[in-house]
């Protein structure tokens, strides 16, 4: 019996989401790590709130980035130490489209939520009610490139010494452009600008992210499996 | 002489960007000869080791 | 056409010999085109009608800027060949570049934050050039650091290279950013034909870009060399090479 492409992706989601949800604990991690983060930056800086709003989209991202690195160690890592990771090289099946599948469904489990929990965090930064939803978008497209971009050095850091912090040190790089369009997106949601080129350079990422990303992280996979 | 170091009121800024320049320059010749000699030096020993 | 030379590369005895009797060459002609270099932009070239002579600062920062990028395609362009190929000798280039774009970068940015400061005011901004320039540091910081994390020679290899052809994608960011974007940063000069600067004022420069080219490829071949060595452990040419 030969498995099709949908079925393989399927079967992989399913399985992912099932072992996610046998410690659901695990999931919220990153969300207390982003409130956690996002209430520092009042503390430190200023709690005026003009200022505040000033700041709210560099707050929202970089605590988003943050929590979406740490985020980022758990897409491959276990799988990888099972041995999950080199059944799925060895299976015959593409390795570039069940790859793909587990970045969507890591995507679901904490990118999302992320993007959803935003509201939470802007407004007491000061973000005007009527820009949450757009600033809400922008975070879920923008944490969905990023997954799509932390697979590679998640791929690429396999077999590396102290993978964590060289996973982010790598994914940084090549994030620049997501934060910089995604903070500007979410900038012009607030002052109620035109959030309609940002968001569309933040799609036109995401998509080559699609195109390659799964690629390149599969190929790292291999290299890392050898 | 001083009019060529002040160099329009910009020196401040001229000449310890050609120090940099110059400096990192002269630096990755030092370096790279340091990394080949020890690396000629390793292998040497490992050589020794061998026979 | 004959292929033999293109397999003379592959063989790492071989390029030893040749990175021994090139270096000097290499090295000697930057010295030498340097020094002429410097003494045409320091000297003979005329100040700028409006920046004075803080437009001198051109002599280092352009060209540390083009081989900051020029090293990086060097090294994603080794890697590749490295991959596709399997050619040690390859990947013992890509990591020879590492350090020397890393050095050209830190030179790009310090040099342009001294230019940065007489003319427009301040240091740093954060501008698409300026920031895609120091995406660039961090990018061979990655490399380096992903080299060293990795204890498998052959896994550091294709796992970096894999990493260095995923960064290429910034260096047309970097170039393009002064026409994509509104950027303080100039917008590029033209040299040539119809110059934007008077002949006095552009040999030197050109000079100097060729003076640093002949520089990187001196101590690529020297920090080559050093790769070869250490990665072939005890091969028998070894032997004969360090009499």
């Amino acid at each position: 019996m030969r498995t099709g492409s949908l079925g393989v992706a399927q079967l992989v989601i399913a399985r992912d989401l099932r072992l996610a949800f046998r410690k659901p604990s695990q999931l919220l991690q990153p969300l207390m790590f982003f409130m956690i983060v996002a209430t520092l930056f009042p503390l430190t800086l200023t709690p005026e709130m003009s200022r505040l709003r000033d700041a709210a989209p560099g707050v929202l991202w970089i605590g988003a980035l943050l929590s979406s690195l740490l985020a980022l160690e758990s897409l491959f890592r276990e799988d990888a130490q099972d041995g999950t990771l080199e059944q799925f090289a060895l299976s015959g099946q593409s390795l570039t489209w069940m790859l793909f599948a587990k970045t969507c469904t890591h995507w679901l489990l904490t990118g999302l939520p992320l993007a959803l929990s935003t509201p939470i965090v802007a407004v007491p930064l000061g973000v005007p009610t009527e820009a949450l939803w757009s600033v809400v978008a922008s975070v879920a497209l923008g944490s969905f490139a990023l997954s799509l971009i932390g697979a590679i050095s998640a791929g690429l850091t396999l077999g590396a010494r102290r993978g964590g912090v060289l996973l982010s040190l790598l994914t940084l790089p090549l994030a620049v452009p997501i934060l910089v369009f995604g903070a500007d997106a979410t900038h012009q949601a607030i002052i109620g600008g035109a959030i309609g080129p940002p968001l569309r350079m933040l799609g036109a990422i995401a998509v080559l992210g699609v195109t390659l990303a799964p690629l390149a992280a599969a190929a790292a996979v291999r290299i890392g499996l050898e | 002489m001083s009019e060529f170091l002040s160099m329009g009121g910009y020196g401040k800024y001229l000449w310890p960007s050609f120090v940099l320049g110059i400096g990192i320059v002269a630096l990755n010749f030092w370096m790279a000869l340091g990394s080949l000699s020890k690396a000629k030096q390793e292998a040497r020993r490992r050589l020794e080791m061998q026979s | 056409m004959s292929w033999a030379w293109f397999h003379r590369f592959a063989s790492p005895p071989w390029v030893y010999g040749f990175a021994t009797r090139w270096t000097p060459w290499f090295g000697g002609a930057a010295l030498l085109v340097m020094l002429w270099a410097l003494y045409g932009g320091l000297i003979l070239a005329p100040p700028d009608y409006q920046q004075k002579d803080a437009f001198r600062i051109v002599y280092i920062h352009a060209p540390s800027a083009t081989l900051s990028m020029a090293v990086y395609a060097t090294m994603a362009l080794a890697a590749a060949v490295g991959l596709i190929w399997r050619m040690k000798v390859a990947h013992a280039v890509a990591a020879a570049c590492a350090p020397i774009g890393a050095w050209f970068t830190v030179a790009t940015l310090g040099t342009g934050m001294l230019w940065g400061k007489p003319m427009w005011g301040a240091y740093w901004v954060w501008d698409p050039r300026l920031t895609s320039e120091l995406v660039l540091l961090f990018l061979y910081f990655g490399y380096m650091g992903l080299r060293a994390g990795i204890e498998d020679p052959q896994k550091a290899d294709k796992a970096s290279a894999m990493l260095a052809i995923v960064g290429v994608v910034n260096l047309p960011i970097i170039h393009y950013s002064v026409t994509w974007w509104n950027s303080l940063h100039q917008k590029p000069t033209r040299l040539l034909g119809e110059a934007d600067m008077v002949w006095a004022m552009v040999w030197p420069l050109l000079l100097m870009f060729l003076a640093f080219f002949l520089f990187f490829a001196a101590v690529v071949l020297i920090r080559l060399r050093a790769e070869l060595l250490r990665r072939e452990r005890s091969a028998s040419w070894i032997r004969e090479v360090l009499k």
